[in-house]
């Protein structure tokens, strides 16, 4: 049975793959001469559609590195980064910003929100920039779901630090990224506040077939995950599937880290 | 510690840029004001006094009588070797070229070379009747022949030609544009009129000190009425009594140097407080490793005292080079401020020196305060978001309202009772009332025009009008610094337009005729007014005839005759010029009081036998009897024209008074003798005035503004720094370059757009009440608002605002947004 390809002369064919993130050889050196630091080493890894992915590894093994090359939130010195079908690795800095702002979530350690804004209008900024209106049924659904609804008028200041994350990640949910990356979001909350955020990224997994990428160092944490990919010296070490704390803490053992 | 400092400084050296530039303009303005102010003084002291400079010893006649006796006793008083009488007459004269007389101020040239102080521009001082020197004012070039008419006390004339043998240059002497002087041999002099001489100017033999021969002068002359002076002493008096101007102009430069000062302040207190938040962590290091909360702020204030010192050099540099080119421009061209040379006070130069420094100083003073509050941990900690809040001190707010509330009561009473005493200090503490309660009322201000705006303009500004509020009391230090140079450029433009425009009005209704030819004879032929209403520039004329009938006390008066149907169209005003109705006669209070009549009583006139019975119009002035010429016609057939009245077209000052020079001549050709006034050149001296002094203040207030500027300018750097991460986040988010960049512009927009709406509308009240407390003595006040310069300084100050965030917003687009994550 043949099924005919189309083709765009002289682009390559679009990745055919159920990647919703795919990098290839990325490396990057920070800074030059004497004093370059080889953050990533030929990083070759892909993200499933629909799947909830931990990376792990000693400190300074190039986590967060990574994550912000994937994310187009900084540009790799080789190697390529495709979300989707379309290559970061090739777009100037507004079509990144852009692509950031309609394909992308983020959700950050700290610092999340804009403290002159609300709760509501943070949600709301990255639509809000790309001039686009969120569906309301949606809203309501992302609100309700992260418990935020008598929150909505409060700035930043005067919500708790998991109320916070909730914030962000009702902001990386609403625009329906392609991708949400989480940059070890429960390293400034107690453990039940960080259970709860890992609780709603994975429902948002389960439920809405969201990808999430998320960077951790704790192994409960990351077992929340479908699957772990461990880092060390900027390089690939390992994968875990199906993680439990224990298997993790295990592989992680292994790297000596 | 010392090494640390010079290290950061180097390292911070294109930051420190902008407040060494707001120092240095600062210090060069209260530098080239002294300057200039001492350049004046010493100008119109070798100028006016020049005549003096000379002399060893001075006598003037305190009452005027002549000092002919003394003159005698002088002479041969022992060290005296030549006393100059002062022979002093003055005549009309007629230069070649022109057929209209011009007055002329005649002294005598000494007859001993060392009085003779005349500086020569051409030619020679006369040395025998029929020749004299005349100043550049006459406008006659050596060898040229004036037709001179010299009127004796008894009032016979005389008529004479003499040859002009030199050009005197009277440098800066402040008198010398206003009318032309001439110097003839004491002969000539003394046979145009000249009086007996009230002054006399000695030199001593050589060696003679002039103090001591003052004394022996003084001595010889023991009568009382008589002042004797050195003649450096005399130069001084004469000198002083002309600088009241000009130290009252350098008074006014003063305040508004102390306004460029405090901006720069202001300034200055901003961009260290920029400095010293980038330089946060490497501060909190320093205590980390050990150096004290006091070695710190020592560290920061000699940094602050090193770059205000090297700033102020440069400012005094430039202040001293300012007032140069101002005086060589003012050499050129007339100014109201007699300038040459340049004088430069060693005061001059160490005040510069020292409000730098000190300002530097103490604007980098509360700042530095605040960085070794730093504790050391912060260097191990991401930069703290911006305080939300702060709190404005009560007794600012309480000092604030003490000195605005009764200011502005002031400022009402004096603009009431038309008293600029009681006015100045009502505006000026009303006026530092305002500076003070800006902190707290600025802010809100801002946070509604950022709710405007957020309206207006997208995402970047409803985010830009958050941020401008972020730091209330650093959003009011900017904006204050700009709403105090928009309120008073705002209040010196006002101002000015509205002084022209009451000192217009009131020429008008003064002087309601732009022209009046009047013959010393009392006769103008009837022909001359149509001549004149054919020339150029002139737009309309009325003739006025007179006659001399008979009053009600039986005496002889000048009548004069008016025709209200042209005389309406030619009059600017007639606001003080009433016009009599057929039937009515027009007289003066003081005459119907000593004919006692009262309003519409009859006033019998009669001339030649005819008779004439007329209502009594009384007017408050000092007018002249005025009947309609209708009336006045009836009474003498014959009636010749005695004065001209004109109206020229509105234009330029030079062309009217160019216009006038015409009428001056061709009236001149027609009646030698003829009087011609204008007060076109009233008017244009005034306008000059008001015109070099709107361009010179505003040009110095622009310094203040610009200095506020950079002031905005520093203050978006600083905001860029503390939200690095923020503007990252924004940028991580979606936020692109240009949004980002547009983010800063509405920020700037807001605030420098609020402190000149507000500076504008501040200013206006100011130059209003301003104008009327001066001015309310002289009768009504035409408030005039030029709302085309007044919107212009809102856009100016609205777009300078939003130029100065370019920098800091090309800083911040810079920030990559993975950067502005990691902490610090
Ligand atoms: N901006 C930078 N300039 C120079 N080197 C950098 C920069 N950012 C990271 N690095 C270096 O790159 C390497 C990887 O850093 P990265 O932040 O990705 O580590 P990480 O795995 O996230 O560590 P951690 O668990 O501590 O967050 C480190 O050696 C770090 O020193
Ligand atoms: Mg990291």
């Amino acid at each position: 049975m043949s099924v005919p390809v189309m083709t765009v002369p002289g682009e390559p064919p679009a990745p055919v793959s159920s990647a919703a993130v795919r990098a290839t050889g990325l490396t990057k050196v920070y800074g030059s001469g004497d004093t370059a630091v080889l953050a990533l080493d030929g990083v070759d890894v892909d993200f499933a559609r629909g799947g909830f992915t931990a990376i792990m590894g000693p400190s300074g093994s190039g986590k967060s590195t990574l994550m912000h090359c994937l994310a187009g939130l900084d540009t790799a010195t080789s190697g390529q980064v495709f979300l989707g079908g379309t290559e970061l690795t090739r777009l100037r800095d507004d079509e990144l910003t852009r692509l950031r702002r309609e394909r992308v979530g983020f959700v950050f350690q700290a610092f999340n929100l804009l403290p002159v804004l609300d709760a509501r209008e943070n949600v709301v900024l990255p639509m809000q920039l790309a001039g686009r209106r969120p569906d309301p049924a949606w809203f309501d659904a992302v609100i309700a779901r992260l418990g935020l609804r008598e929150r909505l008028r409060h700035r930043p200041a005067e919500l708790s630090g998991g109320q916070q994350q909730r914030v962000a990640i009702a902001r990386a949910l609403l625009p329906r990224p392609d991708v949400v990356f989480a940059d070890e979001p429960t390293g400034n909350l107690d453990s039940r506040a960080g259970a709860e955020v890992l609780d709603l990224l994975r429902s948002s997994v389960r439920e809405t077939g969201q990808t999430v990428v998320m960077v951790t160092h704790d192994p409960t944490a990351a077992s929340y995950a479908d699957r772990v990919v461990l880092l060390a010296d900027g390089r690939l070490a390992g994968e875990v599937e199906r993680p439990t704390a224990a298997s993790v803490l295990d592989a992680l053992r292994g790297l000596g880290g | 510690m010392l090494s640390t400092t010079l290290a950061g400084l180097r390292a911070h050296l294109p930051r420190l840029v902008a407040s060494c530039l707001a120092v240095v303009l600062a210090v060069a303005f209260v530098v080239a004001t002294l300057v200039l102010n001492e350049t004046t003084r010493t100008t119109v002291l070798t100028a006016a006094g020049a005549q003096y400079v000379g002399a060893d010893a001075v006598v003037t006649s305190d009452d005027g009588s002549s000092l002919l006796d003394e003159l005698a006793v002088l002479t041969a008083l022992d060290g005296v070797r030549a006393v100059a009488p002062e022979w002093q007459t003055s005549v009309q004269a007629v230069a070649p070229g022109r057929t209209g007389a011009q007055y002329l101020v005649v002294g005598a040239v000494a007859d001993d070379p060392a009085l003779r102080w005349q500086r020569l521009a051409d030619g020679a001082l006369p040395d025998r009747p029929g020749e004299v020197a005349v100043s550049e004012r006459v406008g006659a070039d050596v060898g040229d022949v004036l037709r001179v008419t010299a009127t004796a006390a008894d009032g016979t004339e005389t008529s004479t030609a003499v040859t002009v043998t030199g050009v005197v240059d009277l440098g800066g002497d402040p008198e010398a544009g206003l009318y032309g002087r001439a110097w003839a041999t004491p002969a000539q002099a003394q046979a145009w009129g000249a009086v007996d001489p009230t002054e006399l100017r000695i030199a001593g033999r050589p060696g003679t000190d002039p103090q001591v021969l003052a004394d022996a002068v003084a001595t010889a002359l023991p009568g009382s009425g008589l002042t004797v002076r050195t003649g450096t002493a005399q130069a001084e008096h004469r000198a002083g009594s002309m600088l009241g101007n000009a130290t009252a102009l350098a008074a006014v430069l003063l305040v508004f140097g102390t306004v460029a000062v405090l901006v720069a302040g202001l300034v200055i207190a901003n961009t260290f407080a920029v400095l010293l938040a980038q330089r946060t962590r490497e501060l909190a290091l320093l205590r980390c490793v050990g150096a004290t909360a006091r070695q710190v702020r020592r560290g920061v204030l000699v940094e602050a005292a090193l770059t205000g010192l090297a700033a102020s050099v440069v400012g005094v540099a430039a202040g001293i080079g300012l007032a140069g080119a101002v005086s060589a421009l003012a050499g050129g061209v007339e100014s109201p401020v007699p300038l040459s040379g340049l004088s430069v006070p060693l005061t001059a130069v160490l005040a510069g020196l020292a409000v730098g420094t000190l300002t530097t100083l103490l604007a980098a003073a509360a700042p530095a305060r605040a960085a070794t509050r730093v504790a050391p941990l912060a260097a191990m900690r991401p930069l703290d978001p911006a305080p939300l809040r702060s709190r404005p001190g009560v007794v600012r707010l309480v000092l604030g309202l003490l000195l605005l509330l009764p200011g502005a009561a002031l400022l009402a009473v004096g603009v009431a009772v038309a008293s600029v005493f009681v006015a100045l200090p009502g505006g000026v503490a009303s006026f530092l009332g305002v500076v003070l309660l800006a902190q707290r009322a600025l802010p809100p201000v801002v946070r509604a025009a950022g709710g405007l705006v957020a309206r207006l303009g997208g995402v970047p500004a409803r985010l830009a009008a958050g941020n401008a509020t972020r730091n209330p009391r650093r959003t009011a230090a900017t904006a204050t610094a700009l709403l105090i140079g928009v309120t008073l450029t705002t209040a010196m433009v006002v101002g000015t337009a509205s002084t022209r425009a009451t000192a217009t009005a009131g020429l008008a209704a003064q002087y309601p005729a732009d022209v009046v030819v009047e013959g010393l004879s009392g006769e103008l032929p009837p022909s001359l007014l149509g001549r004149l209403g054919d020339l150029g520039g002139v737009a309309t004329g009325t003739a006025l005839t007179v006659a001399q009938p008979t009053g009600p006390d039986g005496q002889p008066w000048t009548v004069y005759g008016i025709d209200p149907a042209t005389a309406v169209p030619t009059l600017r005003s007639t606001a003080e010029t009433p016009l009599p109705q057929p039937g009515q006669a027009l007289l003066p209070r003081w005459l119907a009081d000593s004919w006692s009549v009262a309003d519409g009583d009859p006033v019998p006139l009669t001339l030649d036998g005819r008779a004439l019975s007329l209502r009594a119009g009384i007017v408050d002035d000092d007018a002249p009897l005025l009947l309609t010429t209708g009336d006045l016609a009836a009474l003498a057939p014959g009636a010749a024209v005695g004065q001209l009245w004109l109206r020229l077209d509105d234009s330029d000052a030079d062309v009217q008074a160019a216009v006038v020079d015409t009428v001056t001549d061709t009236v001149g050709s027609v009646v030698p003798d003829a009087q011609v006034t204008g007060v076109v050149s009233l008017r244009q001296q005034m306008d000059e005035v008001l015109d070099v002094l709107l361009l010179v203040v505003t040009g110095l207030l622009g310094v203040a503004v610009v200095i506020a500027l950079i002031g905005v300018g520093n203050t978006l750097a600083l905001s860029v720094v503390e939200r690095r991460q923020e503007n990252g986040l924004l940028r991580a988010v979606g936020l692109t370059r240009g949004q980002l960049r547009g983010l800063l512009a509405w920020e700037a927009v807001v605030v420098s757009g609020v402190a000149a709406v507000l500076g504008v509308v501040l200013g206006g009240v100011y130059g209003v009440t301003g104008t009327a407390s001066v001015l309310g003595m002289a009768g009504e006040v035409v408030v005039d608002v030029p709302w085309l310069q007044v919107a212009a300084i809102v856009v100016v100050a609205t777009v300078a605002g939003l130029l100065a965030s370019v920098l800091p917003a090309r800083r911040a687009a810079r920030i990559p947004p993975v950067a502005a994550l990691a902490a610090g």
